[in-house]
């Protein structure tokens, strides 16, 4: 049975990460996943609802559960997103106190939405994907995305489609729980202490003696890179899904 | 706003807190992960049991208050009631000048910074002496506490050496050179200097001043605990021993209290148990030879009972203060506990300051946090802090949800006023959601806003012509280039329906 799916492109997605949602969509081909791309897609809604905008946050998060209407997942290459609209929008749109028995029509195609959102790396593991490492020994480490790790919860599936790369080395971040301080529109209001919290990650990333930090979060790699590349540091930031693309397809990183 | 970012310039460029704190913070969080691996089997439990304990207490607070009355009366405590910090500050300082006493010895209480008691007694001329270790160093400095646990954590060896040395005449360390950090003689010798210095601030002990950390209404009894021994010592040599305690405070039974106990050490130091359990149930008895002639216990309101009251905010009654969450915190450790101006810092500062202080003199802190939700995973009592950050947030902009819900009325008990006051002050970022919020609902616009920002290759320039937005970026970080024809591209590949 050949599978067929919503890709969620993501806002950075479509802008400064095209190469990632590019690449993650070369992964669903890879692995024969058929994809619906919505021409009419934008963003989650997330600058707005962690700034307090519930309102304009709300507007778009029912204009994201009209769009994507048909009973087909919804394959987001970013844990934070995909957390936004996997279980944020529940509260944001005030489903997650209603008992399901009480749940209107509306309610119950939120509730539908939500749970046919799934992230990149999960569904791989999902429809059982297995990668073949054709690259040359590398090192890496991992930068884990504060709301994939504890909303979407998908880093242990990030890391396990890594774990099957064989001559892939990953070596831990000693603090990897730690955020990186994009936070999104907190890196650009606090820009001092996000950069304080960008260094820390980057002292952090460095020590490891990786070549690549990779990570399932386009934002958190804006920052990351962003540091990396001002402080004139070697080490580079490369998403997920471009990583395993190449790995498997021989690419050059 | 202009003082908000001189706050946080002074705080990121005093790099030797960071360094102290950033230290400091990694060793409790590693220290809580061993007690709970090594000595727990049911920590998530626990941790409900907790919150269900406190919220339980919380529901029926007005009840609880007026059992815990009745009992402690019984005990032979004095129960006296404010509404306000003044009046609280005001009960202890006639309680002093009834007694005629002109020194009070503190134990370590956050409740007490939070109403101002030192100032307030100094002003009356009352000295409030602190014997916390870390209490009595920020106090030879003069400054506040940095952290609710540990108040002085922001100071190395060295500086608490120069303090001691600049405010109580002790000698300066030999040498401060190659110190290795495994050598604890030093700080050893700084302890004894403390001692010393406290030993005799306990003489002619008379009155003393305590926090609460439970107050249980069926014993009609309060648990204090501390690692110092100078808990037990204000609470139980002098003569009159005066106890401050945040309504909040109160729980049903021992066994609750003794529930929320387990949590709080191993998640704010990753101790076991506290090195001392304080259960005082009064003065001393006929014909017992020690204790307080007098035990009296202010219970204070503050606002507590407006949070209460607020179906957004009344979850974080249930802190017991354990500081897990700045500790936690990838922003209090680089800007130190400070910069939030208020006595709570963290996230848990940022949650109960707006309500307890009011949001025009502390909606600020609210910005000190990126949302990576580290704080509510570790809360031993499962406060979602991230997300009462972000409804206060909403709440700033005036957004919020104003539901009061039912609980026990207690207002008869503190009569307090003050709601949470929504500033609308917030044009530009007003302006800025609402052009986000248009273009991220209808797909023309938005590729149109994507085709520019690619046009001028700064994405971040691209919503509502922001272009400070993408400066404070340049400032540390580069930008990313932007290509902007993923569409087109999309149109194109095989296997993909364009639609």
């Amino acid at each position: 049975m050949q599978e067929k799916v919503y890709f969620y492109a993501t806002c950075l997605g479509s802008t400064v990460a095209q190469d990632m949602a590019l690449a993650a969509m070369k992964l669903l081909r890879h692995f024969g996943v058929e994809i619906i791309f919505k021409q009419n897609q934008t963003c989650c809604g997330q600058p707005a609802f962690n700034s307090g905008f519930f309102n304009e946050a709300k507007k778009i998060a029912k204009y994201n559960v009209e769009l994507f209407s048909q009973d087909l997942p919804i394959v987001v290459p970013s844990g934070s997103c995909a957390g936004m609209l996997s279980h944020d929008y529940k509260e944001l749109l005030g489903v997650d106190s209603i008992e399901s028995t009480h749940q209107n029509a509306e309610d119950q195609k939120i509730n539908s939405f939500c749970s046919r959102v799934v992230e990149l790396s999960q569904f791989l593991e999902q429809i059982g994907a297995k990668l073949e490492d054709k690259g040359s020994p590398i090192k890496i480490t991992w930068h884990s995305n504060c709301h994939a790790l504890r909303v979407q919860k998908c880093i242990e599936s990030s890391k396990r489609l890594l774990a099957q790369l064989k001559n892939v080395e990953l070596v831990e971040l000693e603090y990897e729980a730690e955020c990186c301080g994009f936070g999104g529109t907190f890196s650009v209001k606090e820009p001092e202490i996000s950069n304080a919290m960008a260094s820390a990650k980057v002292a952090d990333i460095e020590k490891t003696g990786a070549s690549f930090v990779i990570s399932s979060d386009s934002g958190c790699l804006m920052n990351i890179k962003g540091t990396l590349s001002r402080q004139k540091s070697s080490v580079r930031g490369l998403s997920l899904y471009e990583f395993l693309l190449a790995r498997i397809t021989g690419g050059a990183l | 706003m202009r003082e908000h970012k001189e706050i946080v310039r002074q705080s990121i460029e005093n790099s030797q807190m960071r360094e102290n704190l950033t230290r400091a913070m990694h060793t409790l969080q590693k220290n809580r992960a061993n007690v709970i691996k090594s000595k727990f089997s049911d920590w998530e439990g626990l941790r409900e049991r907790a919150k269900k304990a406190k919220n339980d207490a919380l529901q029926n607070l007005g009840e609880l208050l007026c059992e815990f009355e009745k009992n402690a009366t019984k005990n032979g405590f004095i129960v006296h009631w404010a509404s306000t910090k003044e009046q609280a500050c005001e009960i202890i300082y006639e309680l002093a000048a009834k007694h005629s006493v002109g020194k009070i010895l503190k134990g370590k209480s956050m409740a007490s910074e939070e109403i101002g008691l030192n100032h307030y007694l100094q002003a009356r001329g009352v000295e409030a002496v602190e014997t916390d270790l870390g209490e009595l160093i920020i106090q030879l400095n003069n400054e506040p506490p940095v952290h609710i646990v540990v108040p002085a954590v922001h100071k190395n060896r060295h500086e608490v050496a120069e303090i001691f040395s600049t405010h109580l005449g002790a000698e300066r360390p030999k040498s401060t050179q190659n110190i290795d950090p495994s050598d604890t003689s030093e700080i050893q010798r700084l302890n004894q200097i403390a001692k010393n210095h406290l030993r005799a601030q306990f003489e002619g002990l008379q009155m003393g001043l305590s926090g609460v950390n439970f107050a249980l209404a069926k014993e009609g009894a309060i648990w204090l605990i501390e690692n110092e021994g100078n808990g037990r010592m204000s609470t139980t040599a002098p003569d009159i021993h005066i106890a401050l305690c945040g309504i909040e405070k109160v729980m049903e039974s021992f066994e609750d209290a003794a529930t929320m106990v387990a949590l709080l050490t191993p998640s704010a130091t990753g101790q076991f148990i506290p090195t001392y359990n304080n259960i005082i149930r009064g003065p001393r008895r006929d014909g017992e030879l020690d204790g307080p002639r007098e035990v009296h216990i202010v219970l204070f309101d503050n606002n507590r009972s407006e949070m209460l009251a607020h179906s957004d905010f009344n979850e974080a009654l249930r802190c017991i203060r354990c500081g897990t969450c700045m500790n936690f915190c990838p922003v209090y450790d680089k800007i130190g506990g400070h910069a939030y101006g208020t006595t709570y810092p963290g996230p848990i500062g940022e949650v109960i300051s707006p309500n307890l202080f009011g949001m025009e003199k502390t909606g600020d802190v609210l910005s000190f946090c990126s949302l990576c939700g580290r704080c509510a995973e570790v809360c031993p009592v499962k406060i979602p802090l991230d997300s009462l950050i972000r409804k206060l947030r909403s709440h700033k902009i005036g957004q919020g949800n104003n539901a009061q819900c039912e609980v026990d009325s207690i207002s008869s008990l503190t009569n307090s006023h003050n709601n949470l006051k929504s500033q609308s002050t917030h044009f530009g970022e007003n302006f800025i959601m609402k052009s986000f919020s248009n273009a991220a609902t209808n797909g023309i616009k938005w590729r149109k806003a994507i085709k520019n920002a690619a046009r001028f290759n700064g994405f971040l320039s691209s919503f509502g012509g922001i272009l400070p937005v993408a400066k404070s970026w340049n400032k540390y970080k580069d930008l990313p280039q932007i290509k902007g024809d993923l569409h087109e591209v999309c149109a194109k590949m095989e296997g993909v329906k364009y639609e």
